[in-house]
Order: structure tokens, then sequence, then C-alpha cells
């Protein structure tokens, strides 16, 4: 019988080989998809979030689990689909029009998506009707934000009024992050959440669902 | 409006004094990394096609043709106007280093300026992703690195002015030639192809900065490279102080061979590598300071004993704030920092195309009366 604490220990240590064939060893097995997420997963980058926060981790490591993460996820996505499961969210995420930078963005979703969100990545340099257009055809709730510079993040202000204007801010929660950001300016354009590194974004989109009134 | 400039003749012998803590009167000079081609051409009035500026900044070198040439020129001519145009005491020149790159990518930030273009770096893919793009790469023999900048400055510019050789660093263009990406996989899957490219780098950097330091018109080396975020080095300290830390020393050796001042820019959070710097490395001063990470006053209260601290005014205050909080914020800085000597004021990051000129001319004034105040 497969050991899914393989498939996790695969995914901590940036194993994207051993990550790969746990997964597909447990498919032949019949595990359920929602099932290797949930056991495997999703308590695997938790963890590599919190090795990250408390500088266990750095840069590559998290980008080695997310590659990990993402070879085993693969051909999990198309039997999620076809199966209906409901995920724990779904997340439209993207680096703000101006700013061509995404890697933080990248790591982002890729906990996100370790974290049992079904994630709709838009990319760099996103104009705020691209935002629109995602969360609205997706039924998204919860938009992230990511800018690189003091000048671009003024177009996160700009994505969230063009979510209001569209009548979609009451259903939608915005979380916002990168460089320049702080909680203040998250506070001052209307933002729901600040992270101020990667893996703070799944404990807040979390509290989202927590939250009364969540989106 | 810049009331006046900054300072009526340049006197690099006293910013040098600085940098080296060498003199704890005096007034606080100015310094900054770089000025992007915008910020120079709005201060001299002298015009330039900043867009194909930058692309003879990044050119590869099979695509140097007359005109980029002649661009060249005319940016050098842009920085020693710049530079006499506000006071400074130095002029900032770059070495030309025909190290093949990736293109970067260009998205206007679309703000303060009509074309506000940023050059972005691929993250994802380089020139080198293994064994063989490593030995098919043309690295530059040394006769094909040259500092004819600083010759050509050396004669242009005003009595007193020196150059700041700004050079970009071994961690910056390993990123470059790898991609971010690409690059933080390889610390796993293939940590020889880093160390072999690192040591190709810093042979490169070594040989430059230490022809650049030999020079009589060069004042300090300014060394840019961004080792950290704002949470926290991108690579681990451990990593940094095997395969970076040595190497950076090495750098800072050929520098301080000809007695020149050593200039670290980093930006990012980078406290854990900061005792390797001043201990290992040696590095005179550390430039490169958001508040959000820590303020420029607690760096200074942290480590002024021991380098000089360079600029720390905030790139988004400069950005988006108005004049009087540039002033307010100037005036706090110049508090805490300028009586201890060893600080010269300056901007968080570089005179950067998105800040407000205004903002900018705000913080040259405000350290400009501060020093009258002063007698100076």
């Amino acid at each position: 019988m497969v050991d899914l604490q393989k498939l996790h220990d695969a995914i901590l240590n940036g194993d994207a080989k051993t990550s790969a064939a746990v997964t597909l060893d447990a498919l032949g097995e019949k595990v359920p998809p929602i099932e290797i997420i949930q056991k495997a997963m999703v308590p695997a980058m938790d963890e590599v979030g919190r090795r990250f926060e408390c500088q266990d981790y750095f840069v590559p490591e998290l980008l080695l689990s997310a590659r990990a993460m993402k070879v085993a996820m693969e051909p999990l996505r198309p039997l999620l689909a076809a199966s209906g499961v409901q995920r724990a969210g779904k997340v439209v995420i993207g680096t703000v029009k101006g700013d061509l930078h995404d890697i933080g963005k990248n790591l982002v979703a890729a906990l996100l998506e370790g974290g049992g969100y079904e994630v709709i990545d838009l990319g760099a340099n996103v104009a705020p009707e691209r935002f629109v257009e995602a969360a609205r055809d997706a039924g998204a709730n919860i938009v992230c934000l990511s800018a690189l510079l003091t000048v671009t993040m003024t177009a996160m202000k700009t994505t969230i009024e063009a979510l209001q204007a569209a009548g979609l801010r009451d259903r939608v929660k915005v979380l916002i992050g990168g460089a320049p950001v702080t909680r203040q300016f998250a506070q001052d354009i209307g933002a729901d959440g600040y992270g101020d590194n990667a893996s703070v974004a799944v404990s807040l989109a979390r509290s989202f669902a927590k939250a009364p009134g969540a989106a | 409006m810049l009331e006046r400039p900054f300072k009526e003749k340049p006197d690099f012998e006293h910013l040098r004094a600085v940098l080296l803590r060498e003199c704890k009167d005096g007034p606080v000079p100015l310094l900054e990394l770089a000025a992007d081609p915008e910020i120079m051409s709005e201060v001299t009035g002298i015009p330039c096609p900043a867009e194909r500026a930058r692309e003879v900044i990044f050119a590869n070198p099979d695509d140097f043709d007359l005109e980029k040439v002649q661009l060249g020129i005319a940016l050098m001519d842009l920085s020693i106007a710049y530079s006499a145009k506000l006071g400074l005491d130095y002029v900032t020149m770059i070495p030309l280093v025909p190290l093949p790159r990736t293109r970067t990518q260009l998205a206007n930030t679309g703000v303060g300026r009509e074309r506000a273009l940023r050059s972005w770096q691929d993250e994802h893919a380089g020139l080198i992703a293994n064994r063989d793009d490593f030995l098919r790469y043309r690295w530059p023999s040394f006769d094909q690195i040259n500092i004819l900048p600083v010759d050509y400055a050396a004669t242009r510019m005003p009595d007193g002015m020196k150059v700041v050789l700004m050079y970009m660093g071994l961690f910056e263009d390993l990123r470059q030639l790898m991609g971010f990406e690409a690059l933080a996989y390889a610390t796993a899957d293939d940590p020889e192809l880093v160390d072999d490219i690192l040591e190709r780098l810093t042979r490169v950097a070594e040989y430059t900065v230490g022809l650049a330091a030999a020079h009589p018109a060069t004042g300090a080396i300014f060394y840019a490279d961004d080792m950290g975020f704002s949470s926290g080095t991108f690579l681990s300290p451990r990593f940094m102080r095997q395969y970076v830390t040595p190497r950076l020393k090495r750098i800072t050796d050929a520098c301080h061979k000809h007695g020149k001042p050593f200039l670290l820019h980093s930006c990012g959070n980078v406290l854990s590598l900061m005792e390797d710097f001043i201990d290992v490395v040696g590095i005179d001063a550390k430039h490169s300071f958001e508040d959000k990470i820590l303020p420029v006053e607690e760096w200074y209260a942290r480590y002024a004993s021991r380098i000089a601290i360079i600029g720390g005014l905030d790139m988004d205050l400069l950005g988006r704030g108005s004049e009087e909080e540039v002033r307010a914020r100037t005036r706090r800085i110049l508090q805490a920092c300028a009586s201890g000597g060893g600080y010269c004021m300056g901007t968080g990051n570089s005179a950067a195309n998105y800040i407000k000129l205004d903002n900018y001319y705000a913080m040259i004034d405000e350290t400009r009366r501060g020093n009258e105040e002063h007698g100076f």
C-alpha cells in the first residue's frame, strides 16, 4: 500500500521525481485525489511555509518544494475537475499592470495550490480589467495582487476599484503583497489582507474562509 | 526647482574622508548609486532618448554599432553634466565588460513621466542552464574588458570631482546568466555549475575592479549586488558564505589594493550577512535601505562605528510622498546620522525614473540647508 508520508517528505525535500512517482502509485491504488492533497500536499506545503517564515528555508527551497508539488499535482488536476470535488477556494492571482516581476507571485500561487486552493494564475503585467474578467468567469472568492515597485503598487488600488465598479468586491477578498507593500498601504487602498511573505498568503486565505460573512 | 547647486565646487577628498570615516566634522555629502537617464535629462535640460539609452547600457557585445557608441558618449556627457549641475563630488561611470546577457524586458510603469520604462530581467531562464551552455558561453578575455568611460570622464569632469565606478555584482550577474528560478533549482541540482559560473564571474570582476581602482581618476568602486528581499536573503546565508562572500572579498581586495573605498549596494534584508560583509569582506560602506525593512537611522546606530552608511531616503516616499514629507524625513535622518560622521545623504536605492523630481530636489536642498546651518 502506498505511503503518503513519502509524498509529504518528497515535497518537503524538493524531490520532484519521488513526488511524481508516489502520486502515480497512489492513483494506481485508487486513492482519491482529494485525499492525496489533504493528507500529503497540504501538510507538506504548510510545513514548507512554516520553515520559510522561520528562515530554515529560503527562496530556492521554496521553489524546489513548489516544483515537487506541481509535478505531483499534474495528474490530479483533470481528475479533480471531473469529480467536481469542492476545493478550499478559487484564487485569481497576478502581478499588477506595469510590473513584470513574478517570482514572489509564483511562490504564493504554489503555496496556495499546495494549500488546497484552485489557482488561476494570470501571469505578470496584468491589467485591472483582466483581473475583473478572470474573477467573474472563474467565480473566484480571492484575488491576489503582487507588485515589486513602489510605483507599480498603485495599480493595486486601480484593480480594487475595478473590482468594485464591476460589482465583484463584495464576493471577493483582495490580498496584496510584494517588496514595497505595507500593511498601512493595504488599509489605505481597501485591501482585505496583506502578506509580508509568501507563506502568509495561505493562512490569510484560510482566515477569510473562517471569518463571518466570508466570501 | 533646485534653489542652487548642492555645492559650489566638487570636493571628492571630503567625500572619501566621509566614506572612510576619517572625519567626524564637515558637511554631509550626497551620494547615489545611479540616476536614470530621464532624471539626468530633466535635471540638466539635455534631451536624452532614455529608451534607446537603456539599450546601450544593456547592450550585448555583438549589438554595438556606431549609433550605440554615439549614444554611449552622449550618456557619459549627460552623467558629467548632471553631476556638475547638481554640485556633486563625483560622476558615475560604468566599465565596458562584454558579458553576453539575456535581453531584459521593458514595461511602462505608467506614472510620473510620459514614458517611465523599467528594465526587468527574465527571472525564469538565462543563457546558462547546464554544463554545455557554460562551456559554450563567450566569457570575455581580460583584453576585451576596458574602462574607457573612466578615461573619458577623467579629462572632462570638473576639478575636484572623481569617478565612482558602478560595477554590477557577482550575484546579480549570476541571476542574469541563469535566470533566478533556474539558479534556485541549480543550487540543489548542480551546485558545481553554480560554483564554476561564480568563479568565472569573480575573475572578471577582480580584474575590472582592479583596473578601475588603479586609475587615478577613480575615487571609489560602487559594487551593486542585490542579495535580499524584504524579509531575508534570496539564498541561504550558508550558501552565500560558502560561495559568494569569500569571492566578494577577493573583489574588495582588488579595490583596496589601490587604496580606494569599496561601497556595497545591496537591496533587501541582508542583516544576516552584515557581519560577514564588514569583518570578512571588509566593505567600507553600505547602501540601499528601505524603511519597511529597517530605517536607515537604525542601520546607522548599529553599524556606523565600523562602516559608512549611504542614503536611505525611502523610495516610496520619494515616489509618492509630498515635498514637505521628504523635507521632514531628510531632517530626521540628518539629525540621527549627520553628527557622528560616516554618513552620505541619498535615496534608498537610486534616482530612479519613478521618483518625483521635486522630491529629489527637496532632499538635496534640505541637506544643503542642514550643512549651512552647521556652518559648512
